[in-house]
């Protein structure tokens, strides 16, 4: 079967008139549990195809559903999701560029025939390298682990890699350094809310997953909730009334804060020392390491006062269990993670955790909290440009070997590692560069690009460059359910399913292996990934398998994983379905686990999967945790005369990513209609700057327009900007692609800006960049 | 890149912070293998690995365990480190260094990081030269910490003799432990090289809170022994009168000497400190060079660790971007520090480009010396603190941010920065605010000009400090009035649950789902009539259930001014009216935050 079926199948699990569909938010990491409905008086139409005409509501009925992760709550996102489902706009015909540059209807065959034969013959003039793919953190394991499949496989290029090198890389560097394994959260998140503190470090919970926040009430009611930012969030405002401290951190400063709470742990006598002997190596080089950030030196560098520091210290200390509190966590966010020193911030989060005693406890832990709905699965199944699926490594021979004879294919025809996100996208449709004082020579970049799940023009770095540089290239090709404003440059447009139309699973934020499940029939004219990337690959004169079926899909990507530190081996749909609780690495039947304590697995009873890693050791050589020292180097775009204020960005709650969905839903538009500059008031006052009014924001790379908003939640030496729009207010126009040097991850979060009025006029929100940059 | 030449010998005399971090932060900046291009040798007198000398203090207070002083230990291949080993002979024209162990080290480049001892004043009862009587001790290593800790076992009371940072940490340390402490200070007032009179009467007040008494305008005059070993402290006062202050333990906190000694027998120009160019560099030997307390460099040294630190990048960065050329020794010092962008090395540690804020900003090492007893002339070096030399721009941006001084004193929260205390000087257009409230122990004062904050003092205002500090680092724009740089806004009332009486309509309840009390009400309106079909009608409580009690307390309220009706009223609202009205409120709602 194909998932172009216009009926639903009979035998399509959990799924009936009454009970509805059970399945998870199409948007972040939390994946709330939800129940689809067909609407009211519509009851025998759950098959009909999302209202794609524009008429009527959507197509089913939202509601929450409860789950140990969203205990049946939603965000207004979630609430409004199935709106997406019927968009006015929605794509439902493949679209290709003509000779006049106009984007037209084609059918499929021309379309894919346009594809392959573009792939075809641009490998060949500039060799297999020269086609790359981009694929995303919201596609399903089963498009993910196919897309890395088709890449390796059909295209054999190395360039491959993911939109989560712009979310998770730094955490999962950070995490396969110091436990071996990058599991977000190694615990299940109804975990944290035993804890007695909590300390939060650039994550904005309150907005990018509401429903999460119910965690956090334990420690809240103990005092003991920590938020590290520069603004004073929702988040950051749950520790108001003696529920916490806030700590307004100087921009790109937060290692410093973590650095100086090792110092206190270690000069006060506060660690675990003999989970420090027992379960670690190289406390001696972190202790002193972190001799030199004593809080007075600290306070100076990143704002926050010496006695403050020494507080949370305590207060952590506290809570630890080795100290007899009911236990602490140390989470990360984006906010510390998109940063050149984002590794060096997770590292030194694992580092205080460790010294604390909290890591492979119950009760107590470090995790990072995963941003896109699929962005632990997605970095797992081999769409990373150094990974092949299970999370193993592309270099490793015997990882070649076994994925290779899944694949059936010879293991020395699949690439080596491939450029990472950020320099990916930098080179293509670059020629050749010759070597130079700075830096070897490069061949040419990319010709062609296959994007999936990825809307570039508005959530890249630095991203008027990476426009140019996409509309440099000789066939770009975008799978998307929405014209996105990528989708609008392309040469090829393939319109597929989305979430309620569609079969699969989702790897959430806790490493819990979730069902995605189909309510209703895609529209007419789309397809699922699946079998495009299929069909691609017979054009192209590929005799390797794929499979369309996700459950087919999904029992080969947990053969190509058994036996790599994310290991599915012992998960199927069917048992997905049974069991709504399992987490990875959870083994076939008489399996043995790779590295670490679990042994051997009894051949009889299958593997219950792991809420919990580390109990009993880590999964490194020695199965101890490597502490590493780090040490602050500042933002790679500091303050300088003519830019004389931070930039931060991120998230409003009414928005996901690029906001090519949520600003098609008309509820979340108008709550939020366009982008805006926070401003403190006292700034706002010396600029002459109004509330509401435009605001010209400069850095090195452009300059943006937006409105302003005074507020006292700001620092009054920054300004904050969400992103999660196209055009002059896009603030990733003027964000740094500069990279953390381990995990290539660009430095979203901080950069240098001029902040002044723009004046009263008004500027259009084009979606060409270049009548925007005459403007500005 | 020439993979034969012989490596360059660069012997690091000191293994101090400066002197260790040096050698860190110039082999971080070398090559590997073939592309090596340093051995470095480091001779250090003291027996230890080095360690942080700025908690020495705190050591003292038994405020930090003395294993956490402990700093990375040099284990680099191409670092040889001779501990506990002194220096007898610098040899200039064979390039070779003599330890009292008989050994010869011979080198490329030679870098003084010697830093500097205690100073001792000259004062009856403690001799000049030999050692300290028992009791009396200084502070400045990690041994003369120690048994100043062993000491407090047996003391009731204690003199610490100057009242500079130093002087004030240990004072406020050992009143921590239970003494009676006196500092003495020959200055009008407390760390008077900081603080101006009214601040450190301030900061007087607190200390006598601490139960630190103290006795400033006043000169020791004398330790007094008793059975060879401290008594009592001899003190003149500014009235004339001698006073005796019962003193089992005697802290020298007087500031310190560079320690010069091998410079000066080796020919080199030695002021107070080494003399050095811009570059680091002797000008009388481009071979040799001087980093941290030892060194004066041309803006004159400030004795904080963080210039020391700047030093240590700048010179690394100097001979590996020099040895390139020949010998490992450049021509100048030019100082790329505004060269645009930057390029990362593979690890993490440190960037060659633009200097990180990190290593611009700390604290104070140890006070300069006190008024008290330190020649004035001595102290005039210093360029900043000379009042008719301006600092040009570039020397501005060099030295910015590393004159922050932070007092760590257990109790008294101080922090000084730029223009302060005695370096206050009248400067065009130039605006001072200040803001005194002595009862709560507290004045703080911004001096801004050209729209950026140039000197502050804090005084038990530790938040505002760290801000201010921040503004003043990094220059970043000042409020068009000063003022507003001292008093920050009230933070914004929460909404009470009890009371949505006064709450406006536009207020966000639920943030969740964007619903604001106008939704609510609204509903209400539409015949809504419990929490429930509140969340039904609107979807506030479904997200996070964080505004539960807020919603719970608009249906109180709205019940309450509702009138009577039949109990068990159904629900008035179809599901269609149900969108249509979340959808109408939807348009004017707005977040507050």
């Amino acid at each position: 079967m194909t998932t172009t079926d216009t009926t639903v199948p009979a035998d399509a699990p959990a799924r009936d008139a009454s009970a509805g569909t059970a399945t998870h938010c199409p948007y972040c990491a939390l994946q709330c549990a939800m129940t689809l409905t067909p609407p009211v008086g519509t009851a025998g139409a759950a098959g009909a195809p999302g209202s794609a005409d524009g008429t009527d509501g959507p197509p089913v009925v939202v509601d929450g559903r409860d789950f140990p992760t969203n205990k049946g709550g939603l965000c207004q996102k979630g609430w409004t999701s199935a709106t997406v489902l019927g968009v006015p706009d929605r794509l439902t015909t493949p679209l290709v560029r003509g000779d006049d540059g106009e984007l037209r209807a084609a059918t499929w065959d021309e379309a894919l025939d346009v594809v392959a034969d573009a792939a075809a013959r641009i490998a060949a003039e500039h060799g297999r390298d020269s086609v790359a793919v981009f694929g995303g953190g919201g596609l399903t394991n089963e498009k993910a682990y196919t897309l890395g499949k088709f890449a390796r496989t059909v295209l054999r290029t190395a360039n491959i890699d993911y939109n989560g090198r712009f979310c998770m890389a730094s955490a999962a560097a950070g995490a396969n350094r110091a436990f071996g394994v990058d599991r977000g959260l190694p615990f299940p998140l109804a975990d944290v809310g035993g804890a007695q503190a909590v300390l939060l470090l650039g994550s904005n919970l309150s907005e990018t997953m509401p429903p999460s926040v119910q965690h956090l009430a334990g420690a809240r009611e103990r005092g003991g909730l920590v938020v590290v930012d520069p603004r004073r969030s929702a988040t950051a405002s749950l520790t108001d009334d003696g529920a916490g401290v806030h700590l307004q951190v100087v921009p790109g400063t937060d290692l410093v804060v973590l650095l100086a709470l090792l110092h206190v742990v270690w000069a006060e006598g506060l660690g675990d020392a003999a989970f420090l002997a027992d379960r670690t190596t190289g406390a001696d080089d972190v202790r002193r390491s972190v001799a030199t950030w004593w809080p007075e030196r600290s306070e100076q560098v990143c704002g926050v006062a010496a006695d403050e520091l020494r507080r949370v210290a305590r207060l952590l200390a506290a809570a630890s269990p080795a100290r007899g509190g009911a236990g602490a966590y140390v989470l990360t966010g984006r906010g510390v993670e998109q940063s050149t020193q984002g590794t060096a911030t997770v590292t030194a989060a694992i580092n205080l955790a460790l010294a604390l005693g909290l890591v492979g406890r119950p009760g107590s832990g470090y995790g990072a909290v995963t941003g896109q709905g699929n962005g632990q699965g997605g970095r797992e199944h081999g769409q990373k440009a150094d990974q092949l699926p299970g999370y193993r490594k592309i270099d490793d021979p015997a990882a070649r070997e076994h994925v290779a004879a899944v694949w059936g294919v010879d293991p020395a025809t699949i690439p080596g590692p491939g450029l990472p996100a950020v320099e990916l996208l930098r080179r293509l449709g670059q020629p050749a560069e010759p070597a130079t004082d700075r830096q070897a020579a490069r061949p040419a970049g990319p010709r062609m690009l296959l994007v999936h799940g990825s809307n570039l023009v508005v959530s890249a770095p630095r991203s008027r460059q990476v426009t140019a540089n996409l509309e440099a290239l000789d066939m770009l090709v975008v799978c998307d359910f929405v014209p996105s404003e990528t989708a609008r440059l392309a040469d090829v447009v393939l319109p597929v399913t989305q979430w309620a139309e569609e079969e699969g699973t989702m790897t959430s934020l806790e490493g819990r292996v979730i069902r995605r499940r189909r309510a209703i029939a895609p529209p007419d004219g789309v397809r699922s990934e699946l079998d495009v990337l299929a069909d691609l690959a017979r054009r192209l004169g590929s005799d390797v398998h794929f499979p369309t079926d996700p459950a087919e899909v999904f029992d080969e990507l947990a053969r190509a994983s058994a036996g790599g530190p994310a290991d599915y081996s012992g998960l199927s749909h069917a048992r997905l379905d049974a069991d709504p609780d399992l987490f990875w690495p959870c083994l076939a039947p008489g399996a043995t686990a790779p590295a670490g304590p679990d042994g051997t697995v009894p051949d009889a009873a299958p593997h219950p999967g792991t809420p919990r890693l580390f109990l009993d050791g880590f999964p490194t050589p020695d199965g101890r945790a490597r502490m590493v020292p780090v040490d602050h180097v500042g933002p790679s775009d500091d303050l300088r005369p003519d830019a004389p204020l931070y930039l931060v960005t991120g998230r409003v709650l009414q928005h996901y990513q690029s906001g090519a969905q949520t600003r098609r839903v008309p509820e979340l538009d108008r709550a939020v209609a366009a982008p805006f500059v926070e401003i403190h008031p006292v700034l706002a006052h010396r600029l002459g700057i109004t509330e509401g009014a435009s605001v010209r924001v400069e850095s090195r790379r452009g300059a943006v327009v937006a409105a302003a908003r005074l507020t006292t939640t700001a620092r009054p030496d920054t300004v904050f900007m969400p992103f999660h729009w196209a055009g002059t207010g896009s603030v990733n126009r003027i964000t740094t692609d500069a990279t953390d040097p381990i995990s290539g991850m660009p430095e979203f979060k901080v950069c240098a800006v001029d902040v002044s009025l723009a004046g009263t006029v008004v500027l259009p929100d084009a979606l060409s960049p270049t009548s925007a940059e005459v403007l500005l | 890149m020439t993979t034969t030449r012989p490596l360059t010998r660069v012997v690091v005399v000191g293994n101090g912070m400066v002197g260790s971090r040096f050698v860190d932060d110039l082999l971080s900046r070398d090559g590997t293998g073939d592309t090596a291009r340093f051995d470095v040798t480091v001779l250090g007198a003291e027996e230890y690995d080095p360690y942080n000398r700025v908690l020495l203090s705190d050591v003292v207070a038994g405020k930090v365990d003395v294993a956490s002083l402990a700093l990375p230990a040099l284990t680099h291949e191409r670092a040889t480190v001779h501990r506990g080993t002194s220096v007898v002979h610098i040899d200039r024209a064979d390039r070779r260094v003599l330890t009292a162990d008989g050994a010869v080290h011979p080198y490329d480049a030679l870098v003084l990081a010697t830093g500097s001892a205690a100073r001792v004043p000259d004062v009856d009862g403690i001799g000049t030269g030999g050692p300290l009587p028992a009791g009396v001790h200084a502070l400045r290593t990690l041994d003369d910490a120690r048994e100043i800790v062993a000491a407090t076992v047996n003391a009731r009371t204690a003199v610490v003799v100057g009242a500079g940072v130093l002087g004030l940490e240990a004072a406020c340390g050992l009143a921590r432990r239970g003494l009676a402490v006196t500092v003495v200070h020959g200055g009008a007032t407390v760390m008077d090289r900081q603080l101006a009179p009214d601040a450190g009467a301030v900061a007087a007040r607190t200390l006598t809170h601490l139960g630190v008494a103290q006795r400033t305008g006043a000169r020791t005059e004398r330790v007094v022994l008793g059975a060879g070993r401290a008594a009592a402290v001899e003190v003149a006062l500014a009235d004339g009168t001698t006073e005796t202050l019962p003193a089992d333990l005697v802290v020298l906190a007087c500031g310190t000497v560079p320690e010069t000694a091998a410079a000066v027998a080796a020919g080199l120009p030695v002021d107070r400190g080494v003399v050095v160019t811009a570059a680091l560099a002797s000008p009388a030997d481009a071979r040799v060079f001087a980093v941290g307390d030892c060194a004066q460099p041309p803006e004159g040294a400030t004795g904080l660790i963080a210039q020391g630190w700047d030093q240590s990048r700048r010179l690394a960065e100097h001979l590996a971007a020099g040895a390139a050329g020949a010998a490992g020794v450049a021509a100048d010092g030019a100082d790329d520090d505004h060269v645009g962008g930057r390029v990362r090395l593979a690890g993490e540690r440190l960037s060659p480009g633009r200097p990180s804020m990190a290593l611009r900003l700390s604290m104070n090492v140890v006070t300069r010396p006190a008024a008290e007893t330190a020649p004035v002339a001595s102290i005039g070096a210093s360029g900043t603190a000379d009042p008719t030399v301006r600092p040009t721009q570039a020397d501005d941006e060099a030295s910015r941010g590393t004159d922050v001084v932070r007092l760590k004193a257990a109790g008294l929260d101080v922090v000084t920065m730029g223009v302060c205390g005695a370096r206050r000087t009248p400067q065009p257009g130039a605006r001072t605010v200040s803001l005194s409230d002595p009862d709560a122990g507290r004045h703080v004062e911004v001096v801004v000009a050209d729209g950026f904050v140039v000197g502050a003092t804090c005084v038990g205002a530790p938040q505002l400090g760290a801000d201010l500090t921040a503004a003043y680092t990094r220059r970043t724009p000042v409020p068009a009035d000063p003022a507003h740089l001292l008093v920050q806004p009230v933070a914004t009332a929460t909404v009470a649950a009890s009371d949505p009486t006064h709450m406006p309509d536009r207020t966000t309840v639920c943030r969740c789902n964007g619903v604001s009390k106008g939704d609510i009400v609204g509903c209400w309106q539409h015949g809504a009539r419990s929490v429930e079909d509140i969340a039904k009608a609107t979807r506030a409580t479904t997200g996070c259930g964080g505004c539960k009690d807020l919603v719970c307390g608009i249906a109180d309220w709205l019940t309450a001014s509702t009138p009577a009706e039949e109990p068990d009223a159904p629900l008035l609202v179809e599901p269609d009216d149900v969108v249509a009205l979340h959808e109408s409120h939807r348009g004017n709602v707005k977040v507050l935050d």
